[in-house]
């Protein structure tokens, strides 16, 4: 259970610190000198932050949804002719810089939740493709002929042993896309989203330093959080393929 | 999965007939441009056939058509066809926007502008698509994609500069701001390739220590890796306040230009994001070089100094450009963000146009972005390539 211990603490603090932010109003006043409000108060911060993590959770469950499905569409022999341009596109898309795919995506839907959904789920889900690619490619082909051998339907080694041995680099995948898409969500405050980027983005047009600080602790505990998730869940699926012995 | 000689110019291919039938479709499906009285007011839209009249319609529908037909026929090289046809029509694909606009812009009307509409941004994706594959297939060389690539951008910049396309609203925004484009460009340039370049030296003197003292390979690789986790609006935004207290204590330092905003903060928050696969990748690389050859090095009389410099770093080297590629790819894209907190660079056009919901300016801040990020991965993904050291032929 030690595993976990980081990720809670942090998560606590998060949310502490999201709900009690008025707490540290002294604080932020001998940081800001001579503004009248120095605590952010257009949107609660707790509001803040369940639309970002809304935001991300729904990009990366669509994404992965997606990511699986055709990583394993093009490992199949139907879909095999495939697999050439869909591992270039996965790699030459993540040359993109997310800045860049958000502001593109605006002209297309206009302003809102909409574009910023629409751009962390295409950009999200490009490593979590290459992760699915590249641990679905790498299995030892005996592994699956052996599994054939057994009297296993192609359907049955697939869920059985294919996706099980390529899970946890496709997890390192979201891992990766989880992170990207914290830091693009918060860059959609300028595009009309509600997240913990608008107090930065407040503070920036106003010269609010205290606003900047609120926003940016909370961006970046919140990332740290979900990092330390994402490590405790690596180690423990570590600790489970050891105990089965693989 | 090899395909021997004969057989690949037998075999059908399943992928392009796909991304042709799905362009034809867009293509005829989406509107292809759009007419605006001046920069405020919406526009109205053109589908393919309004737009270009019958001949180009049917000119576009026709090269569709072909590649999708070519693509599936076994005639011999057909994939060097293919990459003729596809690649000469993107070069040539402006040549539609001017056509567009010649036939539908209104005479006499100075602030009308053309914009590009879905489904000519469609048929751009999928006909670089077909590209990708067809290259793919021909398992074509280096140098000849990047002919390629410079064929097209060419074009491109020949037709963008050329008198038939000033009507198009990203060449509007452009010719309005020629001297903030040059300047945006030079500054995203020095900001992103200046943190690359000292980061690069960093990390040379970080994964050295790593290698001397092994007790310092954790704590460092983790204070790196944590650097890269939060999040980039974050970070610039934890830099305002010790970089402005500073500056207020050192006088110098305002008189260098460095405050809580601009390009200060940015620089430091670029070289700390750029140090995880800098610091990452030249560490991997030296300590890979198998230790038998270090041995080989010093039995013919290498001094550590020698087999140092002339055959771990040599070996290791495409793997080092291999992080300065991820690294100036990133940075490309950060400096971008960091045009919120007064950086500069074409970040600056991105925000500002959708301050004002101006969407061609933010075309003209994202695509230059875009093909920068594109330029770097080529140039540094052959430079790599070229620096591989190939196996002695006996």
């Amino acid at each position: 259970m030690r595993v976990w211990l980081p990720a809670t603490l942090l998560a606590s603090l998060l949310l502490a610190l999201s709900a009690g932010m008025p707490v540290l109003e002294p604080l932020f006043n001998w940081v800001q000198p001579g503004k009248q409000q120095v605590i952010y108060e257009r949107e609660s911060f707790l509001f803040l932050l369940q639309n970002h993590l809304m935001l991300v959770v729904v990009s990366a469950a669509v994404g992965t949804l997606v990511a699986v499905a055709g990583g394993i569409f093009v490992t199949r022999p139907f879909g095999r002719d495939f697999l050439p341009l869909v591992g270039q596109v996965a790699s030459i898309g993540q040359t993109f810089p997310p800045v860049a795919v958000l502001a593109l995506a605006v002209p297309v839907l206009g302003f809102g939740e909409a574009p910023i959904l629409l751009a962390l789920v295409l950009y999200g889900l490009l490593p979590i493709l290459r992760n699915t690619l590249a641990g679905l490619e790498g299995i030892d082909p005996s592994v699956r002929e052996a599994a054939l051998g057994m009297g296993m339907s192609p359907v049955l080694v697939l869920v059985r042993v294919e996706l099980p041995l390529a899970g946890r680099v496709i997890l390192a995948g979201i891992r990766t896309s989880v992170t990207i898409n914290i830091a693009t969500a918060a860059i959609g405050s300028t595009i009309g989203a509600r997240t913990l980027g608008d107090p930065v983005i407040a503070g920036l047009v106003n010269g609010n330093t205290a606003y900047v600080l609120q926003g940016a602790i909370l961006i970046g505990l919140l990332a740290l959080t979900t990092d330390s998730l994402f490590e405790a869940l690596e180690r423990s699926w570590d600790r489970r393929l050891q105990s089965v012995g693989v | 999965m090899s395909i021997t000689e004969p057989l690949r110019h037998t075999v059908p291919n399943r992928v392009i007939p796909v991304l042709g039938v799905l362009a034809l479709a867009l293509v005829w499906l989406l509107d292809l441009g759009t007419i605006q009285p001046n920069r405020i007011v919406p526009g109205t839209g053109h589908g393919l056939l309004s737009a270009l009249g019958w001949t180009g319609a049917g000119l576009v529908t026709g090269v569709l058509l072909a590649t999708t037909v070519l693509s599936m026929v076994p005639v011999r090289r057909r994939y060097e066809l293919l990459l003729g046809l596809i690649g000469l029509s993107l070069a040539t694909m402006p040549l539609l926007l001017d056509v567009f606009a010649a036939l539908h812009l209104p005479e006499g009307s100075p602030y009308a502008r053309s914009s590009v509409g879905a489904g000519f941004w469609s048929l751009l994706f999928l006909l670089s698509l077909m590209l990708i594959e067809t290259l793919g297939r021909l398992s074509a060389r280096r140098w000849l994609q990047l002919m390629l690539l410079v064929f097209v951008g060419g074009s491109w910049l020949v037709f963008l500069r050329g008198e038939g396309l000033e009507s198009l609203s990203l060449v509007r925004e452009f010719n309005a701001r020629p001297d903030k484009f040059q300047q945006a460009l030079w500054t995203h340039l020095a900001l992103a390739l200046g943190a690359v370049a000292i980061s690069a030296g960093l990390a040379f003197a970080l994964a050295l220590k790593m290698i001397r003292s092994p007790a310092w390979q954790r704590p460092l690789l983790g204070a790196v890796s944590f650097l890269q986790t939060i999040p980039s609006l974050a970070v610039f935004g934890l830099l305002i306040a010790p970089l402005s207290a500073l500056s207020s204590a050192l006088p110098f330092l305002q008189d260098l230009g460095i405050r809580g905003i601009g390009w200060a903060p940015a620089l430091l928050a670029l070289i700390a994001y750029s140090l995880l696969p800098m610091v990452r990748n030249t560490f991997v690389a030296i300590t890979e070089v198998p230790e038998s050859l270090a041995d080989a090095a010093r039995g013919m009389g290498m001094n550590e100094h020698q087999v140092f410099f002339q055959l771990k770093l040599p070996l290791a080297l495409p793997v080092i450009i291999e992080g300065v590629r991820i690294t100036t790819i990133q940075a490309i894209g950060l400096t971008a963000v960091a045009a919120l907190i007064g950086a500069g660079g074409f970040g600056g056009f991105i925000f500002q146009g959708l301050g004002q919901a101006a969407m061609d300016l933010v075309l003209l801040g994202a695509l230059p972005t875009i093909a920068l990020a594109l330029l770097a991965d080529a140039l540094l993904t052959m430079l790599a390539a070229s620096l591989k050291p190939t196996p002695a032929t006996a």
